[in-house]
């Protein structure tokens, strides 16, 4: 059975990829718009650890 | 004069409709976990509601008043703008999904805008910042949420009396229900403080000057949308309460408390850097990592597929209403 959580963040991670650019700078909060790229390489991990976690549960059985 | 009184009580209306709405969310983790009985956990959030402008800068605000051109803007704008708003609120109460109080007021001042002048004179990079944060925010929530969780009962796996941890985490909800409400207080109650500034200023009862520094609100606009807001969870909103922190998922206090905390974490970073969020979107984002790092199974999608169909057609749906209602205003007057 495939791993439906590492792929729910792994679609979440390109949305937010897409995303990202279409943010605004604005002078006045310059954070805002340097939200996208950690969030979309957290989504990664997030879906590379969900990955392993399901593989080696499948190993144990 | 009167006509003025008459839109800013409208819009304190629907501050506390917002609060009634949108506020249950901070509780619902608190109840759902038995922490604090119902009326106990609505007088805990109501309370850091109210005092979250002496915490977080008025930034958002700020942006809500600026959402349209100030040179459009007139009593029959924000009028239309808060007709949309309210209509979908009361509309997603009654069918009791959690949708965004803080959208459907963006959407009706967009609507009524456009109605007004056309779409020019709406103020894109808010516009674009909020309409992407509708997905980002609760992602922001979910990862942190799912992070938090997981670190937490790596950390803790080894440790054999569960009713202890329970205990602490418990506790600890305490505290993480009280950063949620006070990102709640900051948020929400300014998106009202911006259309009352809007209106003022477009009646000529403020100064422009209120644009460039927020800090010149008058304490009057930021006491009484502090205090609608808060009355409105003290009336609390239970039918949403129940699908946030039941039917989403089962909670624990552990649960409970990473779920706060990260969602927390979100609307002080949103407050901070201006970006009107929903609380709603953030704390359901929050509660599905939370759901989804038990395992993606725990988390009852087709009750977040309903709250997603909600939170994509609140700024379309109220500013549909809000132009109709603008329209209507032009041909009664």
């Amino acid at each position: 059975m495939i791993d439906r959580r590492a792929i729910f963040f792994l679609i979440s991670a390109a949305v937010v990829a897409v995303l990202a650019p279409i943010v605004p700078y604005d002078e006045k909060h310059p954070l805002a718009d340097k939200v996208g790229t950690p969030l979309a390489i957290a989504l990664v991990v997030l879906a590379l650890l969900s990955f392993l976690d399901h593989w080696s549960r499948r190993s144990e059985h | 004069m009167v006509l003025v009184v008459i839109v800013v009580a409208i819009a304190l209306i629907f501050d506390f409709v917002n609060g009634f709405h949108d506020a249950a969310n901070s509780i619902a983790t608190v109840v759902a976990t038995r922490v604090l009985k119902p009326w106990q956990a609505v007088l805990w959030a109501a309370t850091f509601n109210f005092i979250s402008f002496l915490i977080l800068p008025l930034t958002v605000a700020d942006a809500i008043a600026k959402i349209v051109s100030p040179d459009v803007a007139s009593i029959g704008l924000v009028f239309a703008g808060l007709a949309g708003a309210i209509f979908w609120n009361v509309l997603t109460a009654w069918l009791g999904l959690p949708s965004s109080s803080s959208h459907a007021l963006i959407g009706g001042m967009v609507g009524a805008g456009i109605a007004k002048a056309g779409g020019h004179v709406v103020n894109i990079i808010t516009l674009k910042k909020t309409a992407v944060f509708i997905i980002f925010s609760p992602l922001v929530g979910l990862v942190l949420a799912f992070s938090m969780f997981v670190l937490i009962s790596w950390l803790i796996h080894r440790i054999r009396a569960r009713r202890a941890v329970n205990r602490t985490f418990r506790g600890l909800q305490l505290a993480s229900a009280a950063a949620f409400s006070l990102g709640h207080g900051a948020n929400d109650a300014q998106k009202t403080m911006g259309i009352i500034a809007m209106l003022l200023v477009a009646t000529k009862h403020l100064d422009k000057a209120v644009f460039k520094d927020s800090e010149l609100l008058p304490m009057w606009i930021v006491l009484s949308c502090h205090a609608a807001i808060g009355l409105g969870t003290m009336f609390g909103g239970w039918k949403i309460v129940r699908t946030m922190g039941t039917k989403l998922t089962k909670l624990e206090p552990m649960g409970g408390v990473c779920a706060e905390s990260a969602a927390a974490a979100t609307l002080f970073f949103a407050s901070y850097n201006g970006i009107p969020v929903s609380t709603t979107h953030t704390i359901t984002g929050a509660i599905v990592g939370v759901g989804s790092a038990n395992r993606l199974s725990a988390v009852r999608w087709n009750i977040a597929r309903r709250v997603g169909w909600a939170w994509v057609l609140t700024i379309p749906g109220s500013a549909l209403v809000a132009m109709a209602t603008y329209w209507i205003i032009e041909v009664l007057t």
